[in-house]
C-alpha cells in the first residue's frame, strides 16, 4: 500500500519536498500580450500553476442598472478549468470558492485602478486557471495585473502576491499544493510593492502574532522580486522592436528609446 | 534620454497633471506603460478620452429623437444633435466630426458631422495617433504623398483612407504603431515608403 503523505514528510534536512529552501519562490514565468482578441492579456507560469488573464474594456456597463456615474466598475472572474487538477474541488464551474476569489480580486483591482477616470463604464478582468498546484489566487491576480497594464488601463501600481504558510512548525514562502493541503496554516497576501500597500490578506489555520509579522516581511520581500518579472514581461515587446532596429546599427542595447 | 516605464514608476519629481500620470506625495508617477522624455510621459497604450476640439471618426450606432449616438473607439460615446447637422445618418454610417464639448461623465457632444463616403477605415491604438500625424502633420503628409491617398486621421485611433495605394498606407501606419517608441521614426518610414512599402 502506498504511504500516506503527512505534514512531517514535507520538510527533510532543512529542505522542502521539491528541494526549495524555506524562503524560495517557485520558478515564475510572466508573459504579456498573449491573446490577440483581448484589450490586454497575460500568462503566468508559477511552478506547476498555469494561469491566463485577459482584460476587456473599459466598455458600456452590463447590466445597465449597475452603472456608477462616478467610477468604473470592475468585473473580476476567477475560474479553474475542468482539467486543471481539481481533485477535492469537486466539479468545475463557478462554485463557492471561485466566487469568493473573484470577489477578493475585484476589491484588489478597485484599489489600484484609477476607476474615477472612467465613469459609467466597466472593466472585465478574466482569470482562467489552466493547471493548478496551490497558490492560484495569487498567481491569477499577478497575471491579471499584468493584463491590466497591457490593456493600458491607468493604475497606481502593478500588484502581485504570494502566500506564506506554516508547515511542520516552519514558516514557508510560496506554498505548493501539498504544503497547502497538509500544512497547518496558509496566508495569501497581495501587495502593491511600490509603497507596500497590503491589498489582500486572507488566512487559513493559526499563526502567532510574531509569525504573522515575519510572514508579512517574507511576502513583501518576495513581491518586490515578482514585480521585476512583471515589469520585464511588459517591457519585453517594446524592447524586442527596439533591439531589432537599433541592435544592428551600433551593436549595443544601451541606447535611448 | 528616454526611458520605458510601467505603472507606478516615477515620471517627474514635480507634481503635474497630464494624461496617463497621477500625483502622490508631491511626485508624478506613471499610471500606464509609456516612454518618459524630459519628465513627460508619452503613453504607449490606453483608451481614448474625448477632448474638446479633437477631430474624430465615429460610427453611428444608435438613432433617437435627439439625433444620433456614435461609437468613438473609446469607453465613451459621442452624441450628434439633430440640430447641429443638416445631414441624416443611418446606423453603421462612418462620420467625421469635431468634439464641441465633453461633459462630466466623459460623453462628447459632436459637431460638424459629415458622412464619409467610400474609402476604408483603419483602427489603431489611440496612443499612437500623435506619431502617425507627426510634427505639424509631417508624417501623415509623407504617407499621403507616397501612397497618393487621401487620409483623414481621427484623434480617437481611426484613420480614413480613400483612393491611391491604401494597402501601402496601411502597412506604413502599422509600422509606425509597432515602432513608435524607437527614435528615428520619420527616417525609417520615409525609407520604407520610398521602397514602395517594403523593408
Amino acid at each position: 500500500m502506498a504511504k500516506v503523505l503527512k505534514e512531517e514528510d514535507l520538510i527533510k534536512n532543512g529542505k522542502r519536498c521539491d528541494g526549495r529552501g524555506f524562503e524560495d519562490l517557485r520558478p515564475i514565468i510572466v508573459k504579456a500580450g498573449v491573446l490577440k482578441q483581448a484589450s490586454g492579456s497575460a500568462y503566468v507560469e508559477w511552478g506547476r500553476n498555469k494561469v491566463y488573464a485577459a482584460v476587456y474594456g473599459p466598455h458600456e456597463v452590463f447590466p445597465k442598472h449597475m452603472t456608477n456615474n462616478y467610477k468604473a466598475l470592475i468585473n473580476a472572474r476567477y475560474i479553474m478549468a475542468p482539467f486543471s487538477g481539481l481533485d477535492d474541488h469537486s466539479r468545475s464551474g463557478p462554485n463557492r470558492r471561485s466566487i469568493e476569489i473573484s470577489k477578493v480580486a475585484k476589491h484588489v483591482f478597485e484599489n489600484v485602478v484609477l476607476t474615477n477616470l472612467f465613469p459609467k463604464t466597466m472593466i472585465d478582468v478574466h482569470m482562467e486557471v489552466m493547471q493548478s498546484d496551490g497558490g492560484t489566487r495569487v498567481a491569477s491576480i499577478t497575471a491579471a495585473s499584468v493584463a491590466l497594464a497591457d490593456a493600458g488601463i491607468p493604475m497606481r501600481d502593478l500588484v502581485c502576491g504570494v502566500s506564506v504558510g506554516k508547515v511542520a512548525g516552519e514558516l514557508l514562502l510560496d506554498l505548493d499544493k501539498y504544503e497547502d493541503n497538509l500544512g497547518g496554516s496558509d496566508m495569501p497576501m497581495i501587495f502593491a510593492p511600490r509603497n507596500g500597500d497590503l491589498l489582500l490578506y486572507q488566512m487559513d489555520g493559526m499563526l502567532s502574532k510574531d509569525e504573522v509579522e515575519r510572514a508579512y516581511d517574507m511576502a513583501l520581500g518576495a513581491c518586490k522580486k515578482i514585480r521585476v518579472l512583471q515589469e520585464n514581461a511588459l517591457k519585453e515587446k517594446y524592447k524586442e522592436v527596439f533591439e531589432k532596429i537599433k541592435g544592428g546599427e551600433n551593436g549595443n542595447n544601451q541606447g535611448s528609446y | 534620454m528616454k526611458n520605458l516605464v510601467v505603472p507606478g514608476e516615477i515620471v517627474s519629481e514635480k507634481p503635474y497633471r497630464a494624461d496617463g500620470v497621477f500625483m502622490e506625495e508631491g511626485k508624478t508617477l506613471s499610471a500606464v506603460m509609456g516612454v518618459v522624455e524630459d519628465g513627460r510621459l508619452i503613453p504607449l497604450k490606453g483608451p481614448y478620452f474625448p477632448k474638446r476640439g479633437d477631430y474624430v471618426i465615429g460610427i453611428i450606432k444608435e438613432e433617437g429623437f435627439y439625433g444620433w449616438m456614435a461609437d468613438l473607439h473609446s469607453p465613451f460615446e459621442g452624441k450628434i444633435s439633430a440640430r447641429e447637422t443638416r445631414e441624416k445618418f443611418r446606423i453603421g454610417d462612418v462620420v467625421s466630426a469635431k468634439i464641441f464639448e465633453v461633459d462630466e461623465v466623459g460623453e462628447a457632444l459632436l459637431g460638424e458631422a459629415r458622412r464619409l463616403w467610400e474609402g476604408e477605415v483603419l483602427e489603431v491604438e489611440p496612443a499612437k495617433i500623435p506619431r502617425i500625424i507627426g510634427k505639424s502633420g509631417s508624417m501623415v503628409s509623407l504617407i499621403k504623398q507616397y501612397a497618393k491617398t487621401d487620409a483623414f486621421v481621427g484623434q480617437n485611433g481611426r484613420i480614413y483612407l480613400k483612393g491611391g495605394d491604401t494597402s501601402m498606407a496601411v502597412m506604413a501606419i502599422l509600422k509606425i504603431c509597432s515602432e513608435a517608441h524607437v527614435s528615428g521614426l520619420t527616417d525609417r518610414i520615409s525609407a520604407f515608403l520610398e521602397k514602395g512599402g517594403k523593408d
